[in-house]
């Protein structure tokens, strides 16, 4: 018996996702430890084995694969908690990453701040040298100063250097000679160097995307360094692969060496996981989303395709790497109400996370949270929290929203949780806005996937403020990224800058031909060395095009093929067919000439995927789940009522119920609202429907 | 009989109008060859109604916020019923509802059968519209005929058919191939918006569709009523100067705003401003219009959307004769480039009714249009150099100013370039182009920083324009409630053969040798509130990152701190502060 697993550490819990060859899953979660993330990782592998009847070394001698993503790299970023990193630049520019091009997002608000700058002005040193447009060398480097810069940041405590020059994507020349200086002088500091990273014109997103790899290098090493010596000695010999933004995986070598690509990993491969739980029904689209303890995810699947965008951004700084486009807000479970300067409640985007945790947790927390408030309005069990193993404090809770919200907003205890569930549901609903109402797709249209450990308690909510009328609560929702990582293939994103006329000449197509050689050489050298045979590797290729004297490109899919025999008339026509779609007209017949910026290649390895088991039916009666009722505050009624609770591990296939009701599982509970109707399908996804269209259907 | 409205579908519809506009934008930022509309972004998509009332726009700059509709209407007013499926109409001209000469705008008609339903439209600021100059900045200019070539409502596509003749008799009075260009691109981003509104009569059909936008129009208006309630009565006055007219040195025009608020209606009286110019430091009306509306909305809810909703509580008394409302055949190029003094003035007139609200002053810009032969290509080249332009943008209650946001026409939304891009394009070598130390106005929240920029001039035949202000002491970005004002702007040219010669803020600089190194600086913002507010912690901050120097920390925020450990002394602070008071 071969076991897979997923693992996927989020601020406030781990979650893991244990499947075997025949398909059957065991679901864990343990409670992050911010500190080490790789202790709880352990401890959850722990648990595992001995949910299999095992010791941890036995299980994981029959463990082959572990797939595993990790927040760590993000967290950093957003709490302002990156490694202490400098920046070395081109004598005269080195305000570039903090300017970010002089843009205000928000161009009517004269309040609108702009993010701190990740390097402050102070630890960004300029160097004397230069590399013209063209790639001609016109001041050599300055070796010296580069030297006296790194004594300088050696007396920093500098763990990090970010190295970007102009015009390092046409000649890296320089800037692998300040590397290697910096190496000598600074050995144990992470080194990220531009035409590395990204060897892609424009100077901005190079050097952000440089120094976000940078600023959070070394955490990623230091953490996956722990976790690879723990599973080490506890003789791990199969894989382990690292989850990336782009919604694939790699190995621990290949992504410490370009951290920046975990930073969107977190949520990637939600998607991949909706996709596994709607193979059932009709809707390729829908939004997904996943509440976690400290954050919220959300992202817009349409026609069984995620959306992946070459660029995005993190806390407002770009980032030129491929990935998932998911809107990700600070709500989850952990976070914390407050008041604002106009008197109005907030809630986040601080959160308490594991530790010290919600004040229900009793672990030292004070400041009321999102779990504060549903314990207070009955809906999460003070017994049956994360399957019984953390008992929840009532009264903490209680004193908590008391103190710090009710008092000074003049409302009694209830209407203060009520509120606090009711601010936290519209600001979900507002991130779930950008990427469907903002986008101009209506959110009305599509299901919505809802997983995480506090989602669907808050689905029906975040559902009603939205107009949607169907949600589907995956049997694993609690640990849906895991579950999405363990259906995700091996993937790698390489790029090369070569800007020319295309076919403008025979130097020209050549030095493509080189580069893609080079990449492909190098996308091989990693697929293989993850052990991947060349039948499940997939290679796309994509060149960033445009017209003569335009600014942006169209990346158009080429193949292998008109590569090899550079059949750049098979590649124009394709780019002319693309841009009169997206943009309403072709430049086909005035024969302009195409002009080529970037190489491209999407490396895939494909990996098994194992079918999902489907329930026997059952009948409709859920009488045998029935655990009891307690009270629990309904809005519709604005007061508390007993209602029934039901035991989630208990219903499958073919059970149903009609709201109000609750329905506890060991790691999520599912509130389901008046009037509200609850249905297993047969790969045990409860879906909840609203009233409306029940009525719309049968009639 | 009529459906209850939806507010929900209400809001669905704003978001699409707003996407299919956001698109059209997106076709427009990607497709166009000018890097004053790819990467300076100075355009306006927008979707009208058969009538010409504004029902969704995305401009990428401020200034351009109500550059469409007048321009709009009149096209509509000008072809009555020979509007026909297919037809192509282009306008440009600023004295038939146009803002700027240069702003050529595209308006295509959408179609529910044979019944005409709205208008999608786009507007950029072109690379080259003819006249005397290249680039359309002329300070020599008398009159509109040596500006830029007038194009009143022309049809270049009639019935979906191209008027080969009409296109070529614009495009062979316009310099740039570029252009040509980017007009077929806005055609692209106008079918893009025309698509997407026709996906929009297909889901809610005709009759619903105007009732949910009358229902939309309705929303807004209601929620603009609602913020100008919120002003108290009464009348608030704002006064402030544009400087050098172009012709004669020392000159100074004045703009007299009165500012009427009574319960939800507000009235907006430039009369009493200065007469108009003899050159072009002229506005049409339409750009006086955008630079009003835009400083409003700073002043109110930003979430409100951009539909003609907007504009019914909103009226505005502009005389005919002034240099914001210029007579035919004014000059009128440097209209939008007004913008920075009519806004100060509505700063300083809601300075007392909506004190934390209104900025300090922003930097007034300075802008250089090179153009000239790039030796490297063996082409014509052209660009406003918005990356030295950008200075920073005033304080406000509770926030600093904005660092190198640029002129307050873009609020942000103008793009420096980015330096490789730059060098790729234009035969210019940077040098330099970093945050100017002690450039922001001090105050309890100081001023945003400006730049300073260096190049050496690579191109061949180069001529340089000159527009803008904030070059004389007055003209510095104003400080308020005891901040002080932002630094100057300047323009140095450093010519091979050792000389140097300072720009002035509206001149043509021609001549200009390959090897002539170009030097600018563009001012920081006003500050807000007492600079000996500012707590020493945020100065210390500044200074470390040589925002702000020792000296100007000690005689401008009454902090000191030691020039070598950067270390703060409290003692020496309290004994600075306390003896200013």
């Amino acid at each position: 018996m071969r076991y897979r697993v997923g693992v996927d550490v989020g601020g406030t819990f781990t979650d893991f996702l244990l499947m075997d060859a025949g398909g059957r899953t065991a679901v864990h979660k343990e409670l992050s430890s911010p500190a080490d993330p790789s202790e709880a990782v352990l401890r959850g592998l722990t648990e595992l084995a001995r949910g299999e009847a095992s010791n941890l070394e036995a299980f994981l001698a029959r463990v082959s694969i572990i797939v595993h993503g990790t927040t760590v790299t993000t967290n950093a970023v957003l709490t302002g908690k990156t490694a202490r990193t400098g920046l070395l630049t081109t004598r005269g520019f080195r305000d570039a990453l903090q300017m970010r091009r002089g843009i205000r997002e928000e161009m009517y608000d004269n309040r609108y701040h702009p993010p701190e700058p990740i390097v402050p002005r102070w630890l960004r040193l300029p160097v004397t040298e230069r590399v013209a447009a063209d790639g001609a060398l016109v001041t050599p480097l300055d070796a010296a100063g580069v030297e006296r810069a790194a004594q300088r940041f050696l007396g920093e405590d500098i763990e990090a250097v970010a190295v970007c020059f102009l015009h390092a994507h046409a000649n890296a020349k320089n800037e692998r000679a300040a590397a290697r200086i910096v190496r000598r002088l600074m050995p144990h500091a992470y080194l990220s160097v531009s035409s590395e990273v990204i060897p892609q014109v424009r100077y901005y997103e190079r050097t952000s995307t440089t120094v976000l790899n940078a600023a959070v290098g070394p955490i990623l090493a230091r953490y996956l360094g722990n976790l690879t010596a723990k599973l080490a000695a506890a003789r791990y010999r199969g894989a382990l692969l690292i989850m990336q933004s782009n919604g694939g995986v790699a190995v621990p070598a290949a992504v410490s060496r370009l951290a920046a690509t975990t930073l969107l990993s977190g949520p990637a491969a939600a998607p991949a996981a909706g996709l596994a739980c709607m193979t059932l029904y009709h809707d390729k689209s829908f939004v997904t989303m996943d509440m976690g303890g400290t954050s919220f995810d959300t992202a817009l699947v349409r026609d069984g395709e995620p959306a992946v965008s070459a660029s995005a951004s993190v806390n407002r700084y770009a980032l030129a790497l491929p990935s998932m486009e998911i809107n990700t807000i600070g709500a989850g479970g952990g976070s914390i109400a407050w008041i604002d300067q106009g008197g109005l409640l907030r809630m986040g985007p601080a959160s308490a996370g594991a530790d010290p945790g919600p004040a229900c947790y009793a672990r030292g927390g004070i400041e009321p949270t999102c779990t504060d408030a549903n314990l207070v309005l009955g809906y999460l069990s003070t017994e049956y929290f994360a399957g019984g193993r953390i008992r929840l404090d009532t009264g903490a809770a209680q004193r908590a929203i008391t103190g710090r919200i009710a008092k000074p907003l003049g409302l009694s205890l209830e209407q203060a949780a009520h509120g606090m569930v009711q601010v936290i549901n519209v600001n979900m609903a507002a991130a779930i806005r950008e990427i469907s109402v903002q986008k101009g797709y209506d959110p009305r249209e599509f299901p919505l996937v809802c997983a995480g450990g506090a989602g669907p308690l808050h689905a029906a909510g975040i559902a009603a403020e939205l107009g949607i009328a169907r949600i589907v609560v995956p049997r694993d929702s609690s640990i849906f990224c895991a579950a999405g990582m363990l259906r995700t293939d091996l993937r790698h994103d390489y790029v090369r800058s070569c800007a020319q006329t295309l076919g403008g000449s025979a130097a020209g197509s050549g030095r493509v031909r080189r580069l893609v050689r080079e990449m492909l050489a190098e996308a091989r050298r990693a697929l293989a060395g993850e052990g991947i045979p060349r039948a499940r590797q997939r290679m796309r290729f994509q060149l960033d095009l445009r017209y003569t004297g335009q600014y942006h490109e169209v990346t158009v899919d080429v193949s292998a093929q008109s590569l090899a025999a550079v059949n750049w008339k098979a590649v124009r026509e394709r780019f002319h067919a693309q841009h009169d779609r997206l943009y309403g007209y072709a430049l086909r017949a005035e024969g302009t000439a195409v002009e080529l910026l970037n190489a491209r290649l999407s490396a895939s390895g494909v990996t098994h995927k194992p079918a999902l088991p489907r329930e026997p039916r059952r009948g409709r009666g859920c009488a045998r789940a029935l655990k009891g009722k307690r009270p629990a505050y309904l809005s519709e009624r604005k007061d508390y009522r007993e209602i029934p609770v039901f035991d989630g591990d208990r219903l499958g296939h073919g059970n149903r119920l009609q709201g109000p009701a609750i329905i506890e599982s060991a790691n999520t509970s599912i509130l389901v609202p008046v009037s509200w109707r609850a249905e297993y399908d047969v790969l045990g996804n409860c879906v909840l429907s609203a009233p409306a269209v029940r009525k719309r259907r049968s009639a | 009989m009529k459906r209850k409205i939806d507010p929900i579908e209400v809001a669905v519809l704003q978001r699409r109008l707003k996407s299919i506009t956001g698109e059209m934008g997106l076709t427009l930022l990607r497709t166009t060859r000018s890097p004053i509309l790819n990467e300076a972004r100075d355009f306006v998509t927008g979707l009208y109604d058969a009538r010409g009332r504004m029902l969704e726009q995305t401009e990428y700059i401020p200034v351009l916020a109500f550059a469409l509709q007048p321009a709009c209407e009149n096209v509509i007013r000008f072809f009555g019923d020979d509007i026909h499926p297919g037809d192509v109409i282009l306008h440009n001209d600023v004295f038939s509802g146009g803002n700027q000469n240069n702003d050529v705008a595209v308006f295509k008609p959408i179609f529910d059968g044979k019944t005409l339903v709205a208008w999608a439209a786009c507007k950029g600021h072109q690379a080259d519209i003819g006249g005397a100059v290249q680039g359309g900045y002329n300070p020599e200019a008398r009159e509109v005929w040596q500006e830029a070539l007038r194009i009143p409502a022309v049809k270049v596509y009639e019935r979906g058919r191209l008027r080969r003749d009409v296109w070529n008799l614009i495009f062979a009075n316009i310099r740039l191939g570029i252009v040509e260009e980017d007009i077929k691109a806005q055609i692209g981003g106008a079918t893009v918006g025309e698509r997407g509104f026709q996906a929009l009569l297909k889901r809610f059909g005709r009759r619903r569709l105007d009732q949910l936008l009358d229902a939309l129009f309705d929303s807004t208006e209601r929620r603009v009523r609602h913020e100008i309630a919120a002003i108290p009565d009464g009348i608030y006055r704002g006064e402030s100067h544009a400087f050098y007219d172009g012709v004669t040195d020392g000159t100074k025009m004045k703009i007299n705003l009165a500012v009427t608020v009574k319960g939800e209606a507000i009235t907006f009286d430039f009369s009493g401003s200065a007469p108009q110019t003899a050159g072009f430091v002229n506005a049409p009306y339409s750009a006086t219009a955008s630079a009003l509306l835009l400083t409003f909305l700073m002043l109110i809810d930003p979430d409100i959307p951009h539909n003609a909703g907007i504009l019914r509580p909103i009226r505005i008394v502009n005389p005919e004769g002034s240099f914001l409302n210029a007579r035919f055949p004014a000059a009128t190029t440097f209209g939008n480039s007004i913008t920075g003094p009519t806004s100060d003035a509505i700063f300083r007139a809601f300075a007392e009714a909506l004190p934390r609200m209104v900025t300090a002053g922003w930097n007034r810009f300075l802008g250089f249009a090179v153009s000239g032969n790039d030796p490297r290509h063996r082409r014509p080249y052209v660009d406003i150099l918005f990356l030295s332009l950008k200075g920073g943008s005033g304080g406000t209650w509770s926030a600093d100013g904005y660092d190198h946001i640029g002129l307050i026409n873009c609020a942000g939304g103008i793009l420096a370039q980015d330096y490789e891009m730059f060098e790729i394009h234009d035969p210019h070598f940077l040098l330099k182009h970093e945050y100017l130390q002690d450039s922001a106005g001090a105050g309890r929240w100081r001023g945003g920083v400006g730049v300073e920029t260096e190049f050496e001039i690579r191109g061949e035949n180069v001529t340089g324009v000159a527009f803008g202000d904030g070059v004389e002491e007055e003209a510095r970005a104003f400080g308020l409630f005891g901040g002080k004002p932002g630094s100057r702007n300047e323009i140095r040219l450093d010519y091979p053969d050792g000389t140097a010669r300072f720009a002035k803020t509206k001149e043509i600089v021609r001549g200009i040798p390959r090897g002539t190194r170009f030097s600018q600086t563009a001012g920081g913002g006003g500050g807000y509130g007492d600079p000996f507010e500012r707590p020493p912690g945020e100065v210390l901050a500044d200074v470390k990152n040589e925002l702000v120097s020792v000296a100007a920390a000690r005689k401008d925020y009454g902090v000191w701190i030691d020039p070598q450990s950067f270390a703060l002394d409290a003692g020496k602070t309290a004994a600075l502060r306390g003896a200013k008071t």
